[in-house]
């Protein structure tokens, strides 16, 4: 603010003839704040690079590789990785581990925990935009105060459920399809996390739509269910795909509910990171990195891809 | 092609009461308009005939139909919105085709009637657009086209016009009026534009806060308005009103308005004395009354007043006066540029009296 003032107050003087003067001092203000944002990011994004670049090369990279430092760039990191080998001892005696398996692992969690959120947040979204019931208003702040707890703070009750159901599971479906189970338990879990800031993201773009749009489609012989299905879903795709993305993020990232839950031999990228890390001795650094790297690319590709409806999403979607 | 009949139909949103015991004929074919203010309660009657609103109580009948408890869907209206409330996603051909489809009809004969449609309303080269890119008037006639493609008995319109420019609405509101004539649909537009009202309505209904305060032609509507709030709300300038005293002479009435001692005739002198009354509010329409340096001969109301500011319209011009400190508007011809002190006459047969309690007229009373 007091950036903006200055500013302004500065405009008319160094104004240049002709020019804009909202304009001017926009193009300032961008400029500088551009300049800011840019100089807070350099030490993380010097750390990305570093993590990137030590992916292609035969050692753990602390600086920027410059010629004679001795530093050679290489694929094999990559190629061990996808071979499944995780090299304690220098890349000497190999762990193996299935990464296309870790890899589908990871997928199979964030898909899920993407098509629960979606399915739960689009109807219950509808239904608070466009219902009238008692307690509307009453669960509406519940379930902001629900998305105020972190999933940490939850996780030991979230855990006794778990384990009190592993009993009647154990009984009815017998004791092979546990792991399933614990895939099963891991995404509705880690998508309850996500489900209340869904709702009120989904809500926000119903909101927008108006009232009228429905009457017509209801006026033209539609009931509620086809209204909601051919007229208000297509309208509110944005905020699907916003929250999609958030979801599938969540899910991919997840480490500390993949890490309690899923039973220790079903491993996803974050849990095999972890797993390799543990072993710091022996641990083949530059494979993780690789590791890493993978993991990194979803989250990358997605914002980079999709900025505007996020931004859109945020701002325009969540209102009360 | 039915005929639409509210009895007694009141709604309540809450402790709110919206429409308040209303009984309306929508005459079969006919052109009804409901005027009234924002927030009168016009557009819930729309919607209750609709069926997106259900009544509290009263009955809604299509015809010999009792349609009170149907769905919109099994009314077979046709509603057009102020917002048009075009389906965003779906191309001006599928947002008409849209009706048409959920019933089932099959793809050819779909095809015949949206271009059918389409032809009638001038829009056949904006079938491949979205609502999105088009101008508003010509989102006003893909509304209109989806709401007459399925062919219903009664085409309603909550204020389709007043998002149109000026000069499109006038183009429109002459269209629209032709297009229902000469499909013969019963039609109900709910406006808050009295100039709209007159020139398209075979019946005008005024409503004001939830109930009706008159219906009929609109000619009658506006030269005998049955209360002051019609008298006031319709027109252009509106109606002048001035409150008056009564004194009696020789046990005649006589009224005393602006200073000027006015005799009114026998029957409004019967119902002066008849209701006992003291007070009146004396009221006339600005085109119906004239200017003149001296007092007229005969028994016209005329009484002084000062010229206070002339608005020259081009084809008219707006005098406004002030008498014994209550505005007064005249239109006057062009030529005519009045000023100083005048007096205001208007024909006996043009002079309006009201009851000032319940603003009803004394025609009426």
């Amino acid at each position: 603010m007091a950036l903006r003032l200055r500013l302004r107050r500065g405009g008319p003087a160094g104004e240049a003839a002709g020019a804009d003067v909202e304009t001017l001092e926009r193009r300032r203000l961008n400029l500088v704040l551009g300049l800011a944002v840019g100089l807070g990011l350099a030490p993380v994004l010097y750390l990305y690079l570093l993590l990137v670049l030590s992916s292609f090369s035969n050692t753990m990279l602390t600086s920027l590789p410059l010629p004679g430092s001795g530093v050679e760039l290489t694929l094999r990191n990559w190629e061990m990785l996808f071979r499944g080998q995780v090299a304690p001892a220098a890349g000497k005696i190999y762990t193996t581990r299935d990464i296309v398996l870790i890899i589908l692992n990871t997928l199979v969690v964030a898909l899920g925990v993407t098509a629960v959120v979606v399915a739960a947040s689009v109807m219950a979204g509808y239904a608070f935009s466009r219902l009238r019931f008692r307690w509307r208003r009453g669960l509406m702040e519940f379930i902001i105060l629900l998305h105020a707890f972190p999933g940490v703070a939850l996780i030991i009750a979230v855990y006794a459920v778990y384990v009190w159901s592993l009993g009647p599971v154990r009984e009815l479906l017998g004791r092979d399809s546990l792991a399933a189970y614990s895939v099963f338990y891991t995404v509705l879990a880690r998508a309850s996390l996500e489900i209340p800031m869904s709702i009120w993201l989904m809500k926000g773009f119903f909101d927008r739509i108006p009232w009228e749009v429905e009457w017509s489609a209801l006026i033209d012989g539609a009931s509620r269910f086809t209204v909601w299905r051919r007229i208000l879903l297509p309208q509110v795709k944005p905020g699907i795909a916003a929250l999609a993305i958030f979801a599938f993020l969540a899910g991919w990232e997840d480490l500390i509910y993949v890490r309690v839950f899923l039973y220790p031999q079903v491993k996803t990228l974050a849990t095999f990171i972890e797993e390799s890390v543990a072993g710091l001795e022996t641990a083949y650094l530059p494979v993780v990195a690789a590791a890493g790297t993978l993991y990194l690319i979803p989250t990358i590709v997605f914002f980079i891809a999709t900025q505007r409806l996020l931004l859109e999403a945020m701002s325009g979607g969540v209102k009360g | 092609m039915v005929e639409v009949r509210l009895e007694g139909v009141s709604k309540r949103f809450g402790r709110v009461v919206a429409v308040d015991n209303v009984s309306i004929v929508f005459e079969d074919g006919r052109f009804t308009v409901l005027l009234g203010p924002s927030g009168s309660g016009k557009s819930t009657i729309l919607y209750l005939v609709a069926g997106v609103y259900k009544p509290s109580s009263g009955r809604i009948f299509f015809g010999d139909r009792d349609v009170t408890n149907l769905p919109p869907k099994e009314r077979n209206v046709g509603l057009v919105f102020q917002n048009y409330a075009l389906y965003p996603h779906m191309t001006v051909y599928e947002n008409i085709a849209f009706p048409l489809r959920l019933r089932g009809e099959d793809e050819a004969a779909i095809d015949r009637k949206v271009h059918e449609v389409a032809r009638l309303l001038h829009i056949e080269e904006l079938l491949d657009r979205r609502p999105g890119q088009l101008s508003g008037g010509q989102q006003q006639r893909v509304a209109l086209a989806r709401a007459l493609v399925k062919e219903p008995d009664v085409l309603l319109l909550d204020e389709p016009l007043s998002n149109l420019d000026a000069l499109l609405r006038l183009t429109i509101r002459g269209e629209l009026k032709k297009l229902q004539q000469k499909l013969g649909i019963t039609a109900i537009h709910v406006t808050h534009d009295q100039a709209e009202a007159m020139s398209m309505a075979d019946k005008i209904v005024v409503i004001d806060r939830g109930r009706v305060q008159q219906e009929g032609p609109p000619l009658e509507v506006y030269e005998r308005p049955r209360n002051l709030f019609v008298a006031t709300f319709i027109g252009s300038p509106p109606a002048n009103t001035l409150p008056a005293t009564v004194e009696h002479r020789d046990g005649y009435p006589l009224i005393r308005v602006a200073g000027s001692l006015y005799r009114p005739g026998e029957r409004h002198a019967a119902k002066i004395r008849e209701a006992g009354l003291d007070r009146v509010v004396v009221a006339f329409r600005p085109e119906h009354a004239r200017l003149a340096e001296h007092p007229p001969e005969g028994e016209d109301l005329a009484f002084e007043a000062e010229v206070y500011l002339v608005e020259p319209l081009g084809r008219e011009n707006i005098v406004t006066l002030e008498a014994a400190g209550m505005p007064v508007k005249v239109v006057t011809p062009p030529e005519e540029r009045p000023s100083g002190r005048l007096y205001v006459v208007v024909p006996r047969e043009r002079v309006l009296l009201f009851e000032p309690e319940t603003g009803l007229s004394l025609d009426h009373l």
